[in-house]
């Protein structure tokens, strides 16, 4: 019983999180100057062109309409049409996102792999050099700023090793004759590796800093003092003692960084011109294209919130605390 | 598990050697201005052109970036273009052959070219011509608005053989030819489906989203269109003019112009059209790029608010204070400074790429001590910190003595270093004792927002309040008609950044756009330019060169072109 009020309460609080970042995303954007119609600052955008595209997206209508108007249409599952392309917000988000994800993944697939076995080298090897050199270059990319380190690639590193730096495809892949599977594959890796290696970069430092940490608290413990008096291997200690216990923290902020690695993403892509979600957003944001901002930040939150939720659960089985 | 740390080791080691081995350069290989041609031309090849500008539409009658309207050149018949030729701008046929016009300059006839085709095989006739502009100008108000200022004042079209159309105007028009530039004919056969009913499928027909059935009639057809990524062109064998050379141009997007530079020197991009300032030098040291300058169209200026209703700071409103504070700003040391010496100075507000520039106004001098003296004279007395005194006035728009202190918006979307511009600005206003300070505006539509106001309605000349002084830039044309118009009441709350209301230059706008005569229209232009010039709507600081820069594999490439000819992509080729 316990344990389904537990999960019933983290549900509920997350459809209220939900709809309250609904209407937050509704309100933030609209409180940035001028609009999708203002936005249009071309040589033929003339004041006929204008007030007709006003009518046409329906930004003539006052703003409580347009809440309700967004509120029927998500409620139908329509997040509606982007102001600039006129085509269905589903359909502009779902590209990029499809760029964005693999990604993603592979930076931070990368950083927990390296992130977790320089935070335990350095915390089983503590005041060695291993740990100082663990240490000194998690806190290192842990600092950067993901866009300067990204612009560092670009100008010192894609040069060196032939990666590209822009794009998600070589411009000449295909043009002439027909690209095979594999050719687009081993294309769409090389175009992925450098921006996912920047994410990865930063938050490998982070996450080597949380586990180092973590790790040094429980080796700490009385319980591994008793493992090694038993004779305990001492890798055997790190892994089954050690480690398996330091494992709550490491989920709690791989859950809580999922907001950070998609902002993160954000700079990422704008730097290596990775047509991604983060890009379409900097380009929304521009245009004051709201319908695509608040799709693109309501999918944000949903993951967000579904990966705080799943930790949420997680925690109730590694943890036999919170369901007893 | 220390092997696996040795890896994240070692790749922080290869960031840090890749990073100290790779400052170094080479010798320098610039080209003057202009297209240099050297060794053979060999047929063939994929040209892969690098851009910070993306297309965002190929729907003619729907698009926004100036990226798309590029395109559409290269695979929109046109009636006419822009060439250059001998130093200068001329219009040439492109479709049409030749053309007349009738003696009270209101009809034109235009002999197309004969045995043209679409890309699907269709003849291209008069009949395509006609409707296109027929169907523009119905649904002007709406649909198709986008294109209709190309044709302003006309009535209608009739194609009376194959060969042969005639454009009906309502008034005769200054610059038709250069009007018709900017319209892009389609083919009835596709797209007279959507021009039905309210005529919304004209603008949502979006023929990228089916490429194979999107028919063309330019230099190239579209092959591969990514928004964000590449778009690649393929020549049209049907295509009536000159053939391109090149197998296909590949045409991708970066958002951020550091590494389209970095792929350019690594040989993944042959041709950028739009160099950095800031990385032209290093460009240059590259033997394997070439890097060609010409004059550019954007100019950066000062903006004055030159609202007469507004209620604060209206010394400001007078040319003679306007005038002497840019007499304070020193423009070379921003041409140095800012722009690494890649612009030049202007004075008009079209600038030196206008048909029509006036270059009898200015030069307006660096000269704060006469500033000085003017602003004396005109009673702005200094105060015990050496800022000047505006005394009390009285009147409608009476306003209390107060101290020449100014807040000066630049918007965020500046292509250059808009805060060391404004510090250099800073320190020649001080010189002439008026003190501002910098106020960023955010991006465009921000900024413009600042500027305009909201609630901004010229029928109760309402708007244009809260600011005083901006600085940004505006891109000019070889035709000067939008550069004079931006300062027009008609404009207000729609392109006017200075809320100027003038019933004498509106009127003189008005003439020029129907003044068929030449040597009389310029006459008038130019009696615009100069009233804009004594104003001082504007303080022309400088115009940015144009810059851009391609592989020594590559030649044929004529920076005159972007954005005005097929020519621009059919002429660059491979050198043996």
């Amino acid at each position: 019983m316990r344990s389904f009020d537990f999960v019933a309460k983290r549900v509920m609080f997350a459809v209220v999180t939900v709809f309250v970042a609904i209407t937050l995303n509704f309100v933030l954007f609209r409180t940035l100057s001028g609009d999708a119609v203002s936005a249009l600052r071309c040589r033929q955008c003339t004041k006929e062109f204008k007030e007709y595209q006003r009518q046409e997206l329906g930004l003539d209508k006052s703003k409580l309409e347009q809440y309700k108007v967004y509120l029927e249409d998500l409620a139908h599952g329509d997040m509606g049409k982007s102001l600039r392309s006129e085509r269905p917000v589903t359909e502009e988000l779902w590209a990029p996102l499809k760029n964005t994800i693999p990604m993603v993944a592979l930076g931070t697939l990368f950083s927990i792999v390296f992130g977790i076995l320089v935070g335990v080298v350095c915390a089983w090897r503590r005041a060695t050099w291993a740990d100082k050199t663990g240490l000194w270059s998690a806190l290192g990319f842990y600092s950067m700023p993901p866009q300067w380190l990204g612009l560092l690639i670009v100008l010192f590193v894609a040069g060196a090793v032939g990666l590209p730096t822009a794009g998600i495809k070589d411009p000449t892949l295909g043009i002439l004759g027909d690209a095979s599977t594999w050719d687009v594959l081993v294309d769409r890796l090389r175009h992925m590796i450098l921006p996912a290696l920047t994410l990865g970069l930063v938050l490998y430092g982070e996450y080597a800093l949380v586990v180092r940490s973590a790790m040094l608290e429980t080796l700490g413990e009385d319980y591994v003092l008793t493992a090694r008096a038993k004779g305990l291997s001492n890798w055997r200690t790190v892994r089954t003692h050690g480690f398996r216990n330091a494992l709550l923290p490491i989920v709690t902020l791989v859950a809580l960084s999922l907001g950070f690695i998609i902002g993160g993403s954000i700079t990422i892509e704008y730097v290596f011109s990775y047509p991604g979600i983060g890009l379409q957003v900097v380009e929304a944001i521009d245009q004051r294209d709201y319908p695509i901002l608040q799709g693109a930040f309501l999918l944000l939150t949903l993951s967000v919130i579904l990966a705080n939720l799943v930790a949420d659960l997680l925690y109730f089985k590694l943890d036999p605390r919170v369901s007893t | 598990m220390r092997r696996k740390t040795a890896i994240a080791l070692a790749i922080l080691a290869a960031l840090i050697l890749a990073s100290a081995g790779c400052g170094g350069s080479s010798s320098n290989n610039a080209t003057g201005s202009g297209g240099s041609e050297t060794g053979n031309a060999v047929e063939g090849g994929i040209l892969r052109v690098g851009s910070i500008n993306y297309i965002d539409s190929f729907n003619p009658f729907h698009y926004i970036e100036s990226q798309a309207y590029n395109a559409f050149i290269m695979l929109y018949p046109q009636l006419v273009q822009y060439d250059y030729q001998n130093g200068a701008y001329v219009i040439v046929g492109d479709l049409a052959d030749s053309w007349d016009t009738s003696k009270d300059g209101k009809d034109w006839t235009f002999h197309l070219k004969s045995g043209t085709k679409w890309s699907d095989g269709q003849p291209m006739t008069a009949e395509d011509v006609a409707w296109t502009i027929n169907t523009t100008v119905k649904y002007a108000s709406g649909p198709t608005a986008v294109m209709a200022p190309a044709l302003a004042h006309v009535k209608n079209a009739e194609a009376t053989d194959p060969t042969t159309v005639v454009i009906h105007y309502g008034a005769p028009v200054g610059n038709a030819l250069a009007q018709l530039e900017q319209f892009f004919v389609v083919p009835k056969h596709l797209w007279e489906k959507y021009a039905t009913g309210d005529g919304k499928g004209l603008k949502t027909y979006a023929p990228e989203q089916d490429i194979g059935s999107m028919v063309t009639g330019g230099a190239f057809t579209l092959k591969q269109y990514e928004k964000k990524g590449t778009t690649v062109f393929l020549p049209d064998p049907n295509y009536w003019g000159e053939k391109a050379h090149v197998q296909a141009v590949a045409l991708t997007y970066y958002t951020n112009a550091d590494s389209m530079i970095a792929d350019m020197k690594s040989g993944q991009v042959d041709w950028v059209d739009q160099v950095p300032f800031n990385a032209v030098d290093v460009l240059k040291k590259d033997p394997s790029i070439v890097v060609q300058q010409i004059p550019g169209a954007e100019t950066t200026n000062i903006t004055w608010n030159s609202n007469p209703y507004k209620d604060k700071n209206r010394e400001l409103l007078d040319p003679q204070v306007k005038q002497a504070l840019s007499m304070c700003v020193d423009r070379d040391k921003l041409i140095e400074v800012v722009f690494n010496g890649y612009a030049d100075t202007v004075e008009s507000l079209p600038g030196h790429i206008s048909l029509y520039e006036n270059k009898d106004l200015g030069p307006l001098e660096h000269d704060c001590a006469a500033a000085n003296a003017t602003l004396d004279s005109l009673g702005y007395k200094k105060g015990p910190d050496g800022t000047r005194m505006v005394p009390a006035t009285t009147g409608k728009y009476a306003q209390p003595a107060h101290p020449m202190e100014y807040r000066i918006m630049t918007p965020t979307s500046l292509d250059f270093n808009g805060d060391r511009a404004f510090e250099i600005m800073k320190e020649g206003f001080a010189e002439a004792g008026v003190k501002v300070s910098q106020w960023v505006g955010g991006d465009s539509t921000a900024a413009y927002e600042i500027e305009t106001t909201d609630h901004c309605d010229p029928k109760t000349n309402s708007g244009y309040t809260g600011w005083d002084i901006a600085m940004w830039d505006w891109v000019g044309y070889v035709d000067p008609d939008f550069m004079l118009s931006v300062v027009t009441k008609g404009q207000w709350c729609s392109w006017s950044d200075t809320g100027w209301d003038n019933p004498d230059y509106d009127k003189l706008y008005d003439e020029q756009g129907t003044t068929v005569d030449e040597d009389k229209r310029a006459a008038i232009v130019q009696q615009m330019e100069k009233m804009v010039y004594d104003n001082w709507l504007y303080t022309q600081l400088v115009e940015e060169q144009y810059i851009d820069a391609h592989t020594s594999g590559w030649d044929g490439m004529d920076p005159h072109l972007n954005a005005y000819a097929k020519m621009y992509w059919t002429e660059p080729h491979k050198v043996g």
